[in-house]
């Protein structure tokens, strides 16, 4: 028994469990409307109830098969991820165009890109390009922010 | 008859629809060789581009996208040893092997025409067979649905990514997604958390965003130092007489296996490009050349891959069923544009069907051109540098899926389901299979309440309908078919 190849089924198992509570924490429905039919907490539940099963056997095939090496994800992937968390404050505090040109500036950097006009140049030129096609083509209203006020005004 | 061929000949007579259709696989084309962005990425990308549009002109960008994307993964294959879609893995055994040996020219004539071949003979399968099934599904019942979608969720387990168990658990995660929402019969929130933006549920196309293209912009961070060798190469050639007379079986093979695996729920041109080839090598007389440059090895991938494209269109668009990721994101562009997926397409909306059947034939004639005269402009397109390409499939990302709904909860959809995909991939579970039990779901759970009523809670009852029957059984021998044949095996040693 190696357990840390029961770390990926304890997730799901985890997972599965607390939809299980969740479901069971929402409402009945009176039996008038649901007839013959099922309570809207039935189908989820018996989602994870299969699920745990699969978890079950999932655990004994990675048992089965023993660890498998996963190479360590560089530093360019945890900082793309970071790069997201970072989009979502400046959407929410300053604008969504500030958060997709600052995030593609970075992103350029991060992903190896040395010039730094290039990667100024594509994280000001894609926005824009976008906004303008989005906003005059398909007439899309953007979320309110910093820029975005100012040009609806 | 005659009108159905009236309605895909008016293709040929529509300029703006002409034009579309070659922009779109131009635009297929470089999504195509792009490593990393497949078929479904773009068309996922696409999607919120093709809102203003009419039905048909957004639903032929879609599909157009499709079956030239498949085709242009050969491209990168052949010249770079990288697939630029996961359909043409099996192109590069021998692909690139031929290419090496100086006949980069040769390998892409022969990946042209017998992807054009199997484009064209799934389309000629699709217009006869889809009507046909559409008669028969005209018959099902909530029992017969709930059975063919349980059908549907038993062949994720044969994906080609992930195993069996790891896709199941996907399918069964992407079903509950689908319960998020307010339950339609009796209108009890579920899995919303106060947030009403849920109430009629989780957007399919933030979701295919997110597990498409962030996660994989997430994957292909990992591999910013790529490096990858070119082969130069002076132009396409058509296939040589010789050429045709050793390759015409195998591509009639696999244009066969192509269709047949496309129509089956949830498998898609991946697993067909796989069996083609093998069966290829199988059916050779020439065993020893393949893995080195067999014609006959590329042929069979290739007419396979782009056969599964109208194949896997059959289940999508006559039982509402995607046969594939990539008809996944086209069946939730009919529904966003009004089309309802199912027989009474058939019946309703004949003439836009067969123009859609018809933009698709017309597609494969235009990316064989495409292949034949611009093979090598869109090889060096694939050379763009990562730094560049993605952050720009980022911003089209966060944009695309809010411009769906002008919801910002749809960009947190997206983000939130990168990085769940990204880790789901990386622990080996493929993210296809999330996708389709998101899609099946409502169907599952609707047509299970339906037949309950309908047997008044007897749910024993579904399995005396024998269409159900056969579905089931179907199903089952799907899931447990593999295990009780090795089981028979070891008991007879």
């Amino acid at each position: 028994m190696k357990p840390r190849l029961l770390v990926i089924p304890a997730i799901i198992a985890a997972f599965s469990a607390a939809v299980i509570w969740a479901s069971l924490q929402l409402e009945l429905s009176p039996p008038m409307i649901v007839g013959e039919g099922m309570q809207p907490r039935a189908f989820p539940i018996f989602l994870m109830a299969i699920n745990l099963l699969l978890v079950v056997i999932l655990a004994v095939q990675l048992q089965r098969e023993g660890p498998k090496r996963i190479p360590r994800q560089p530093y360019t992937t945890w900082g793309s991820v970071v790069l997201l968390g970072v989009f979502y404050v400046l959407t929410v505090t300053l604008d969504m165009f500030i958060g997709i040109a600052v995030v593609m500036f970075l992103m350029c950097l991060i992903w190896g890109e040395r010039r730094i006009h290039v990667a100024a140049a594509l994280a000001l030129v894609t926005p824009l390009a976008i906004f303008i096609l989005f906003d005059s083509a398909l007439k899309v209203r953007f979320p309110r922010g910093v820029l975005v006020n100012w040009y609806y005004g | 008859m005659l009108e159905a061929l009236q309605a895909m000949g008016s293709v040929i007579l529509d300029p703006y629809l002409i034009l579309l259709i070659f922009i779109t696989t131009v635009l297929g084309v470089i999504i195509g060789v792009l490593p990393g962005l497949g078929a479904t990425t773009g068309a996922a990308l696409l999607l919120p581009f093709t809102l203003t549009m009419e039905p048909l002109h957004a639903i032929t960008v879609l599909a157009t996208v499709y079956v030239s994307a498949t085709f242009a993964g050969s491209i990168t294959a052949i010249l770079i040893n990288t697939p630029g879609t996961a359909a043409a893995a099996a192109t590069t055994f021998d692909g690139f092997p031929l290419a090496q040996r100086g006949e980069a020219g040769r390998a892409l004539g022969v990946a042209v025409v017998s992807s054009t071949m199997g484009g064209v003979f799934s389309v000629i399968v699709l217009c006869v067979a889809a009507p046909l099934l559409a008669r028969v599904a005209y018959q099902f019942r909530p029992p017969e649905y709930f059975a063919l979608t349980l059908f549907g969720l038993s062949m994720l387990a044969s994906i080609s990514a992930g195993g069996a168990v790891r896709n199941l658990i996907g399918g069964v995660v992407g079903v509950w997604l689908a319960t998020i929402g307010a339950d339609r019969a009796t209108g009890i929130e579920r899995f919303m958390f106060g947030n009403y933006e849920l109430y009629e549920g989780i957007g399919f196309v933030p979701v295919f965003i997110g597990l498409f293209a962030m996660s994989e912009l997430l994957v292909q961070s990992g591999r910013v130092n790529h490096i990858v060798n070119t082969i130069s190469m002076k132009a396409v050639m058509l296939p040589t007489k010789e050429d045709y007379k050793k390759i015409w079986k195998t591509v009639l093979r696999s244009c066969g296996i192509g269709t047949f695996i496309g129509i089956l729920p949830a498998e898609g041109a991946t697993v067909a490009s796989m069996i083609g080839y093998s069966e290829a090598r199988r059916w050779s007389k020439n065993k020893e050349e393949f893995g080195k440059g067999s014609i006959e090895g590329i042929a069979g991938a290739e007419a396979a891959n782009n056969a599964a494209t109208g194949g896997a269109m059959v289940p999508t668009m006559v039982l509402g069923i995607p046969g594939s990721g990539t008809t996944a994101v086209i069946l939730v562009g009919l529904m966003v544009h009004g089309l309802r997926p199912g027989p009474y397409l058939f019946t309703e909306q004949v003439d836009t069907v067969y123009q859609i059947f018809g933009a698709m034939l017309l597609a494969n004639f235009v990316f064989m051109a495409m292949g034949l005269y611009a093979a090598k402009i869109f090889a060096r397109i694939s050379l763009v540098p990562r730094p560049i390409l993605w952050p720009v499939v980022f911003a089209l990302s966060v944009i695309g899926a809010y411009a769906l709904n002008a919801s910002l909860l749809d960009v947190w959809i997206v983000l939130i389901f990168g990085v769940i995909g990204y880790f789901a991939r990386r622990h080996g579970f493929a993210v296809a299979p999330i996708a389709v039990g998101l899609i099946l779901g409502e169907m599952v759970e609707r047509n299970l309440q339906n037949s309950l009523k309908m047997f008044e809670g007897e749910w024993w009852l579904i399995l005396t309908q024998p269409l159900a029957a056969v579905f089931l059984l179907m199903a089952f021998l799907g899931l447990c078919g593999p295990a009780i044949l090795q089981w028979i095996m070891t008991r007879r040693g």
